[in-house]
């Protein structure tokens, strides 16, 4: 389908493609395997300047937005969403800088995430606070010239790779949600360790762990906003990047729908081959009209917002919802479509299924998504 | 310094379309790509750009205007100026006239310090358009070089492997040196260079932008050599014989069949 990018999108498309064409795919199956971070495709990402593609112009970045960032996450998630979530998520931790970062923050930070030299990552969940944000325990104590950390986080994507670390904590527990704030922790603060490396079901190239603060001594001007608007900061990180997802949905739907395309034309049964049985053909034109509907809803959303929409939460909610389903399904699908070889690991599909059902959990689980979408809707009418 | 790197575009010969009422390959601009021994060329270029500051790298290319889409995409790795000669009167030039209008169009475009090449064209194979070059140049060239590494711009060591010997050579500038393929890997491109191209048009000579150039040395008149005939090679004939099982008879078949090729 004409997606109506401009020339610089398609520039950008084409050689996130490339990149994941030539080197991703050579390395997905082993990087989920053995669990290996992709430090060498984010290398390639920063030499090519797609780390910059979100970072505006005068942090040294290409100047793109939502969108940018989403045409790389997509092509990366063809061959391995694992390596793509790793990308990903340091625009996650990118964009709180960006959105209420100080200007000395922005200047210290963003040009180094845009060349690539930084990996960032972004720490809100803890073990009892998951889909209930506003009740994360991490506090921050303010002594001195410096906020003093202490609790713990749990499932943080690039955790442990990452040279700087955007960390939500408790400045005042009377306050609840209102009393949450912003930090920003470099890897090498004292008091501040990665814990457990979590053993993933998918996205295995990617990095999960636990990060915990022990008298983390966090310099006062590495508040991110002001104290108390941490809660808000989230969300509208959140409301930008949750489009991610979706852009890592539509991928890795995309992957497996051109290897069981591929396979059901070589793969010959009863003496022709699987393509021209209907009931093939009909899974492989429901994955089509999927997956073009779940890009259009994502790349109509990333339009929205960078054109500064104000409110695009009910938006960016309903295009990860839809996509991460729509990766379910069609992943499911091609396993199916391959029989037994779509059920082994000499295959990539396999892995395809695995890394699509975290696209329905993480960022806020698609249940929180249709109560955001919901409780919009309702109020509109 | 000054680097200049002769690229041709080439038929892909993975997308090649041959005509054979004709006995001619469709050269479109989606059938064409840049001969890979000469993006080997352009790397060592480049990697000598990344460790001076003022290397400035110019390529050079003869060809059809459809080879403007592929100049492109040198630009999008970091090179300074594409030049493309083009000029109807370069039609069926062979290795001789090749390396003569280019040499004058080297000569034109000014004193380059260094002049690459790749080892050979896919298309050609003869190996001869790079030592010509230097002849007509009248500066000293290496050829097959396996890596390029530069002293202090006045000279350059020239390794080149052969079999299992290692061969170092060390040239003044300026000189030519013809690069063996995959000798080293062509980076990838930039974004903002990628960008860059978008708007950049090759600079485009005509033989008559050249001084002193002697008409009757190109085209398929000028040329030395001419092609006689094509021949086809059919692959058509070539049987594919089934062995299932692995009966001790069919284990003799394939052995058998092994014996013959040997
Ligand atoms: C691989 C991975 C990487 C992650 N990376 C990060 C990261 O980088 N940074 C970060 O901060 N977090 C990260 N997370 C955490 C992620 O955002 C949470 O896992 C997610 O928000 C769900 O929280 P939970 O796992 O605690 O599930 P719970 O909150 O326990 O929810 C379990 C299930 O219950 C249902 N549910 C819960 N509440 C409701 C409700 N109100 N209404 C209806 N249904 C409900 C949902 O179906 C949900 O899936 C990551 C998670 C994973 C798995």
């Amino acid at each position: 389908m004409e997606y109506f990018l401009s020339e610089e999108q398609k520039i950008i498309k084409k050689l996130a493609k490339r990149i994941s064409d030539e080197y991703v795919s050579k390395v997905a199956i082993k990087y989920d395997k053995e669990g290996i971070f992709p430090r060498d495709i984010l290398d390639l990402l920063a030499y090519t300047e797609l780390t910059g593609v979100y970072i505006p112009k005068e942090y040294g970045g290409f100047g793109g937005g939502v969108m940018e960032m989403c045409l790389v996450v997509e092509e990366l998630s063809r061959n391995c969403a694992g390596v793509a979530v790793s990308y990903a998520a340091t625009a996650l931790g990118a964009y709180p800088i960006i959105l209420y970062g100080k200007e000395e923050q922005k200047k210290k930070y963003l040009p180094k995430i845009a060349k690539g030299e930084l990996i960032a990552a972004f720490a809100l969940t803890e073990s009892d606070a998951g889909s209930d944000v506003s009740s994360i325990k991490t506090t921050a104590e303010k002594k001195g010239d410096y906020y003093i950390l202490n609790g713990s986080k749990h499932w943080i994507t690039n955790g442990g790779e990452a040279d700087v670390y955007v960390v939500f904590a408790v400045t005042d527990k009377s306050k609840g949600p209102r009393g949450i704030s912003a930090f920003i922790v470099e890897k090498g603060y004292e008091g501040f360790y990665c814990g457990k490396k979590e053993d993933k079901m998918g996205i295995r190239a990617s990095s999960t762990t636990e990060l915990i603060f022990e008298d983390c001594k966090v310099p006062k001007e590495n508040l991110l906003g002001r104290e108390g608007t941490g809660f808000i900061v989230a969300m509208k990180t959140f409301d930008r990047t949750r489009p991610g997802v979706a852009a890592m949905a539509v991928g890795i739907a995309q992957g497996a729908y051109e290897y069981a395309i591929r396979y059901a034309k070589e793969r010959v049964q009863f003496g022709q081959p699987l393509s021209s049985f209907q009931a093939i053909q009909h899974m492989l034109a429901d994955m089509y009209i999927n997956i073009e509907a779940a890009r259009a809803m994502l790349y109509s959303t990333c339009r929205m917002i960078d054109s500064g929409a104000k409110d695009f939460s009910k938006e960016s909610s309903a295009c990860k919802v839809f996509a991460s389903d729509v990766a379910m399904k069609v992943t499911t699908d091609a396993v199916q479509i391959m029989g037994g070889n779509g059920y082994v690991k000499d295959y990539p599909v396999e892995k395809m299924m695995r890394d699509a059902k975290v696209t329905q959990i993480f960022e806020g689980a698609n249940q929180i998504q249709r109560n955001i979408i919901a409780s919009e809707i309702i109020k509109e009418y | 310094m000054k680097i200049l790197v002769c690229i041709k575009q080439v038929v892909d010969p993975e997308k090649v379309e041959y005509n054979p009422e004709t006995r001619t390959i469709k050269r479109n601009a989606q059938h064409l790509m840049n001969n890979p021994a000469d993006l080997s060329a352009l790397e060592f270029a480049l990697r000598i750009k990344d460790v001076y500051k003022d290397v400035h790298i110019t390529t050079l290319s003869m060809g059809p205007a459809e080879c403007e889409s592929k100049i492109k995409e040198l630009i999008e790795v970091g090179c300074d100026s594409c030049v493309l000669l083009s000029d109807k009167r370069l039609a069926g030039s062979d290795a001789y006239s090749t390396a003569y209008a280019l040499a004058k169009a080297i000569e034109k475009l000014g004193n380059f310090d260094l002049v690459l090449c790749g080892e050979s064209s896919l298309d050609g194979e003869t190996s001869i358009v790079p030592p010509q070059i230097a002849e007509y140049l009248n500066i000293p060239h290496i050829s097959f070089a396996t890596n390029i590494k530069v002293f202090d711009l006045q000279r350059i060591e020239i390794e080149r492997k052969f079999k299992n010997q290692l061969f170092r050579f060390e040239v003044k500038l300026p000189a030519l040196v013809s690069v063996k393929k995959d000798s080293a890997f062509l980076r990838l491109p930039k974004l903002s260079l990628m960008i860059k191209a978008l708007s950049y048009t090759p600079q485009v000579l005509s033989l008559d932008d050249l001084e002193n150039f002697d008409f009757s040395k190109v085209g398929a008149e000028g040329s030395k050599t001419s092609v006689d005939r094509f021949v086809e090679q059919s692959f058509e004939d070539v049987k594919c014989e089934i062995y299932e099982g692995l009966e001790a008879a069919q284990i003799e078949c394939i052995a058998d069949l092994v014996m013959r090729f040997l």
